[in-house]
């Protein structure tokens, strides 16, 4: 009994791990941009199909479908951002929601398109089991659990050490300053936003071996399910979206366990409207933004 | 000044009435003249129409922009088609009935949503939509779960002694022809009222309504809450048309077409939301699109709409009808 | 014995952000008629103290009392319908898509309109209030001197008629009493005679009561009786404006003594 319920949270964390490596470029984008990505979860199933793309078509290993994911994201984020991110500087917050919406709405349905719309099998990723402190969990869970820290622990020292780091700070704090001491403000929003949108593909290639299933309505859900979080962890809030993301996976995790599976999907958003009604500035301060 | 205007209003004529009955006219005969898959095209356009008028009264005139329009629709389109097949009533029972349950579900959902700023009423009105499936896929003793309601009955009349049903295409083109002339009038009164002035100052500037007493907190609510009758009533249409109705009704993808529809044709115009529905709705459905490219179309027209045309084909309606109404 | 009650009686107003005291136990009172002047430098609380007596903001504690009637914590648009007391904003805003006379309509709207609900009717009687309403806006329109501008969208004028438009938007409701924030910041000074003579038409013909923030000295003491200065929160003066501006302290206030 109690073991398993030590192995949902273990599962939770793990969840929680996949969301939180989604959601914390989710909100940078958001941090410099004061616009919500509605379209984030798409690169997490963009970086996912090209892993699947180089295994299956190209007959790759599954380390290098995890380069072939992540760098075909990067092109495609790039694109994306030349054309329509650089351009939501400054606008107003209803426009980034319609412009995200709608290239959602594209990539999603492009993918459905190329490739159609069914179910796929994804075949790489080490599914051993391994034993840890008496638990039995996957090698992948492992590898996804000590990635998420790695770049969480990566983003904080980029975020404090570097030069981009510090001028996205800076966006975040106050763009009219940057724009008069001659930070190139579109400049640091596309970077952030490529850096976000590989960060969703890498976490996408990483799960794509414990979903097993690669299908073009993927990143909806996953977009779903990082709204809720970056809200709850603050918009803008590195650190919160990281215990937000946590906490989410562990409560789906319980939920799907003790009330019912079908019932995890909805968690996010009903937690979500419940502290709107309750907190609406978030669990974590938005003022502590990186 | 005002004799040169007389004289100018005498040399151009006004065509406006003359073409509103030419259109009268088209909207009637069109089962005659086209095709029956044209005429299930009309259907669909004019059963998104009551939805997409109840957003631009929300979007297009107070300014508020709702994700939540999805949800309203299931609501309605679930309640009417519980009514059909649970107790027989008649259609006009069912779409009253629809239209009141979704603007009564969205009284206690715009209370709390409606203090929200921006983007964060924008995400709660998507947690709306999303809820609702779950709730749809869940509830099953009611709901029927995954597989929704089926062989929801053709609407009944029952006028006095007259009863019949309304079964073919043609009759069902002229049921949602006249539901959507009445709801176009019903939004027509709403913002032709002082109210509708309120609503438009909210639109513009908040704060300055508030400071001349305008409640504006209670004109949103109102709002709210008639952008949800609407989507009610357009959801008994489309669940008595389809005769099935099953959980995917409350997805983002109607929400965003609804959107689509409104801005599309113009916000805050209703010519514009009758132009929006024929032509995102009735003529991606009358080309046989298939459902990946529409949306892909659709996701293309939000970007363009956002960047190069704000306001969509309202500049275009205004001057084609200021070029037949013959002024300057 | 009702004419000794002040119009607006504000008592022990205290209001902070976090540690800061932006206006500390300050009490003031307008006397029906009257036109009083609120000065102090800039942070001195006056916009503040503004905010929460007609109800923008919620004060922490004082009690702010209008023709008898404890308004304390009424939001802004009671205030205004209700109370019949309106504020006019720093910044100049006007409904800027809309023209001017619907400015005006919009601004007179809810005083003619028993409720809420009454103002979703189009049937006659809500046809006729607002043919009194246009008629109502034209004459405000004509003697601010925007007769000419009716039919042109407010947000494509000038500062200074937008300024205007604001100011004949808020004698549309036969206001008992209006707080002006600034009226003269930033218009050139052609318009500032023309508000004055509106402020002065308004005060004796449509007997409306006023309290003005305002910087330009002259205006100052041409259009009002009394004076009040705030400083750091906390009322330092009151009296006649000559009084004033030889008070020693006001000065020290002004010059950051």
């Amino acid at each position: 009994m109690v073991s398993t319920l030590i192995e949902q949270i273990v599962n939770g964390i793990v969840t929680g791990s996949v969301y939180a490596i989604v959601a914390v470029g989710m909100t940078m984008i958001f941090g410099v941009l004061r616009a919500i990505n509605f379209a984030h979860g798409e690169y997490y199933m963009l970086g996912t199909f090209g892993a699947w793309f180089a295994i299956d078509y190209l007959g790759l290993s599954y380390e290098a479908s995890i380069v072939v994911g992540i760098l075909s994201t990067i092109v495609i984020a790039y694109v994306v951002g030349q054309l329509v991110m650089r351009r939501m500087v400054g606008a107003p917050a209803e426009s980034g929601v319609l412009a995200t919406l709608g290239i959602a709405l594209v990539l999603q349905n492009t993918v459905i398109l190329v490739f159609g719309g069914g179910y796929k099998f994804f075949s790489g990723g080490y599914i051993e089991p391994v034993s840890i402190l008496g638990f039995s969990l996957a090698e992948q869970r492992v590898l996804i659990l000590v990635v998420c820290l790695l770049v969480f622990i990566g983003l904080e020292l980029m975020v404090t050490h570097s030069r981009m780091g510090k001028a996205m700070r800076a966006v975040s704090q106050n763009v009219e300053c940057c724009e008069v001491v001659g930070i190139d403000v579109p400049q640091v929003v596309l970077r952030t936003f490529i850096l976000g949108a590989a960060l969703a593909a890498l976490s996408g290639v990483l799960t794509a071996p414990v979903n097993v299933s690669v299908y073009g309505g993927m990143g909806e859900l996953i977009t779903f399910k990082t709204l809720p979080i970056i809200i709850m962890g603050g918009l803008g809030n590195v650190r919160g979206t990281f215990f937000a993301a946590m906490i989410l996976g562990i409560a789906e995790s319980l939920v799907a366990t003790y009330v019912g599976l079908q019932y995890r999907d909805t968690v996010g958003f009903a937690t979500l409207i419940l502290m709107l009604m309750w907190r609406p500035h978030g669990l974590f301060s938005t003022q502590a933004r990186f | 000044m005002s004799l040169t205007q007389t004289s100018e209003r005498a040399r151009r004529r006004d065509y406006r009435i003359p073409l509103g009955i030419l259109l009268f006219s088209v909207a009637l005969a069109a089962p005659f003249i086209g095709s029956r898959y044209v005429v299930h095209a009309l259907i669909i356009a004019l059963v998104f129409m009551l939805p997409a008028h109840g957003l631009n009264l929300l979007v297009g005139y107070t300014g508020l922009l709702s994700l939540a329009q999805a949800a309203f629709f299931g609501i309605g389109a679930y309640t009417a088609g519980l009514l059909a097949i649970g107790y027989g009533t008649p259609f006009y029972v069912n779409a009253v009935v629809a239209g009141l349950a979704a603007g009564a579900v969205a009284l206690p959902l715009g209370v709390p949503a409606l203090r929200l700023r921006s983007t964060s009423f924008v995400m709660c009105t998507l947690g709306f939509v999303i809820i609702g499936q779950a709730i749809a896929k869940n509830w099953i003793s009611v709901t029927r779960g995954d597989m929704g309601l089926s062989g929801i009955p053709k609407p009944y009349f029952e006028l006095g002694p007259l009863s019949f049903t309304v079964g073919g295409t043609t009759g069902f083109y002229y049921l949602a022809l006249a539901i959507g002339i009445l709801a176009t009038l019903a939004v027509f009164a709403v913002v032709r009222s002082p109210a509708g002035r309120n609503m438009v100052a909210i639109r513009e500037n908040e704060t300055l309504a508030e400071s001349l007493g305008v409640p504006t907190w209670h004109y949103k609510l109102i709002v709210f809450m008639l952008s949800a009758v609407f989507a009610g009533v357009g959801g008994s249409l489309y669940a008595h048309y389809l005769t099935v109705v099953s959980p995917l009704t409350f997805q983002m993808y109607y929400s965003t077409t609804m959107l689509i529809i409104v801005l599309g044709g113009g916000a805050g115009m209703i010519s514009g939301t009758i132009f929006g529905s024929l032509l995102f709705v009735g003529l991606t459905e009358a080309l046989r699109i298939t459902p990946e490219l529409r949306m892909i179309a659709y996701g293309l027209c939000l970007l363009v709409l956002v960047f190069w045309f704000k306001q969509g084909f309202a500049p275009v309606i205004n001057r084609v009808w200021n070029a037949i109404g013959g002024a300057k | 014995m009702t004419t000794h009650l002040p119009l607006l009686d504000i008592r022990n107003l205290t209001k902070s952000y976090g540690a800061v005291k932006a206006v500390n136990d300050v009490s003031l009172h307008i006397d029906r008629g009257e036109i009083a002047g609120l000065i102090g430098p800039n942070g001195s609380g006056k916009s503040t103290f503004f905010d929460c007596s007609t109800g923008l903001a919620r004060p922490d504690t004082g009690t702010v009392v209008l023709d008898g009637q404890d308004i304390t914590g009424w939001s802004l648009n009671r205030i205004a319908r209700e109370g019949r007391m309106l504020r006019s904003f720093q910044k100049t805003v006007t409904f800027r898509s809309l023209d001017v006379e619907e400015n005006l309509i919009i601004a007179g709207q809810m005083f003619t309109f028993p409720s809420i609900l009454s103002t979703f009717s189009i049937g006659k009687l809500s046809r006729q209030r607002i043919a009194g309403l246009r008629e109502r806006a034209r004459e405000l329109i004509r003697m601010a001197g925007l007769w000419d501008v009716r039919h042109q969208p407010a947000g494509n004028l000038s500062g200074g008629q937008q300024k205007l438009i604001q100011f004949a938007s808020m004698l549309m409701p036969e206001p008992k009493l209006i707080l002006l924030d600034e009226p003269m910041a930033g218009i050139n000074p052609k318009i500032i005679e023309r508000v004055v003579e509106t402020i002065l038409y308004a005060n004796k013909s449509l007997g409306v009561s006023f309290l003005v923030i305002e910087h330009n000295i002259d205006v100052v003491t041409s259009i009002c009786r009394r004076v009040i200065v705030l400083d750091q929160g906390q009322k330092l003066a009151e009296g006649l404006p000559q009084d004033i501006i030889q008070d020693q302290r006001v000065r020290e206030a002004y010059l950051g003594g």
